[in-house]
């Protein structure tokens, strides 16, 4: 381990050029890498290359969309006032990472490029229909966030390419991230759920879950449901909450089991519809 | 060969050097090269708080930082860096006094998260202190009495 290279580069063509490297692992905030690194799981890592230099800090508008820097701490996510006038099902995300030590250096980027099926903000970044920002040696290309995942741990990132953020389609949106695990706080999720309203003229719902498969899902069957039912009755949110059961396809293993997950899917889909409505 | 990387940073408001190796981390460098031994290693991994300082005024893991990140403008302190701030001492004398230490390895993280809280809200409820501490972990199983000692530590602050 002690022979491993340290590298900070200050701008994002270098950045790029030592990640295509192998071996070569970037690290941004750090809490979830250094766990990893401590505990072996990178036996032939090369070089650290940390990324926290690089201009991905910001939240910004640009045209119809809101753009998140990947470099933006949880902290700095929940504590943006556009993102709290947006998109809540974020904050609300966010705010459930860790514990404050963690959300003050974790970072959205890192989140997502993990790639856990139980990391939190992806769910809402499936609600709110979020586009991967990714640049790479060769240029920039946009990722439906959907499309971004192909496994645990695994997404279309190639080797040389970075996150530089995420463009979120700019609409009011309401929203509820509920989420099951061993502690109210600090806890891995054994299930989590996220879900968006906005209003196009119709109400459209979009609803995503996490840690119920081997990467987030959305579920349309109940969107759609939603979308057609107007008025929300008992009936109707049963009738949802089956889809979302039947959306998940979880495993069982040291969190939770696979029958409590499915079944929780549904109850958090009809705990996260009655919050919103 | 060892991959030695030089950084500077400041460390409880005084501007330091050191050379740290890549995979090494604040923790062990605050307490190797400075020997400030306040901030403890507990889980190593994020989740007991035992290890927490502020960087930049907020806190943080210091066991999940590498200490070769730091830059220039980088701030760290540590409980010894607070040893002379009325908040800081405030929340140590209430600590004492409510019983709130049993074998103290949590008790420097403990406080600098009190601490933190304090800064952003004087007057806390129950629940907010409870959220605020919910990332440091006392084995002891002490809570209530750090919770107590917070509350103390906020009304001596209040009505002094």
């Amino acid at each position: 381990m002690s022979s491993i290279s340290f590298f900070r580069p200050a701008n994002t063509s270098e950045a790029c050029e030592l990640l295509a490297k192998p071996n070569y692992l970037a690290v941004a905030g750090g809490t979830d890498l250094i766990v990893k690194l401590r505990n072996g799981l990178f036996p032939n890592a090369v070089a650290l290359v940390d990324i926290s230099a690089l201009p991905f800090k910001s939240i910004r508008k640009e045209g119809d969309r809101l753009i998140i820097g990947s470099g933006c701490t949880m902290s700095a996510v929940i504590s943006n006032p556009e993102v709290n006038e947006y998109f809540p099902v974020l904050v609300k995300a966010a705010s459930t990472v860790g514990a404050t030590q963690i959300r003050n250096a974790a970072t959205l980027g890192g989140n997502v490029a993990n790639a856990s099926p139980a990391g939190d903000t992806i769910p809402a970044l499936f609600a709110l229909e979020a586009e991967v920002m990714i640049v790479g040696q060769t240029g920039k290309r946009k990722v439906a966030i959907d499309e971004f995942f192909t496994g645990p741990g695994r997404s279309v990132l190639k080797a040389g390419e970075i996150i530089e953020g995420f463009a979120l389609p700019l609409r009011k949106t309401a929203g509820e991230f509920l989420k099951l695990g061993e502690r109210r706080a600090h806890a891995i999720s054994k299930i989590n759920l996220a879900l968006s309203v906005f209003n196009d003229g119709q109400k459209r719902y979009r609803i995503a879950i996490g840690s119920a498969a081997p990467t987030v899902l959305r579920c349309k069957g109940a969107e759609e449901l939603l979308e057609k039912a107007g008025e929300i009755d008992a009936a109707t949110l049963e009738k949802a909450a089956g889809f979302a059961c039947e959306t998940a396809k979880p495993i069982s293993d040291v969190r939770s089991s696979k029958s409590y997950r499915k079944q929780m899917a549904g109850v958090l889909l009809k705990r996260a519809l009655k919050a919103i409505l | 060969m060892e991959n030695l990387v030089k950084v500077t940073f400041s460390l409880n408001g005084r501007q330091v050097e050191a050379e740290v190796l890549p995979t090494m981390t604040v923790l062990e460098m605050i307490r190797r090269n400075f020997r400030l031994t306040a901030a403890k290693e507990g889980c190593g991994k994020g989740e007991c708080g035992a290890c927490t300082v502020l960087l930049n005024g907020e806190p943080v893991n210091s066991c999940l930082k590498l200490a070769a990140s730091l830059t220039a403008s980088d701030q760290v302190v540590t409980v010894e860096g607070l040893e002379k701030d009325a908040t800081m001492q405030a929340i140590q004398n209430a600590f004492v006094s409510e019983g709130a230490v049993q074998c103290g390895f949590c008790i420097p993280g403990m406080t600098m998260t009190s601490y933190k809280l304090l800064q952003n809200n004087p007057n806390p409820d129950e629940h907010q202190i409870k959220q605020a501490l919910s990332g440091n972990i006392c084995r002891c199983t002490g809570y209530r009495k750090i919770e107590a000692a917070v509350k103390k530590a906020s009304e001596t602050r209040r009505n002094k």
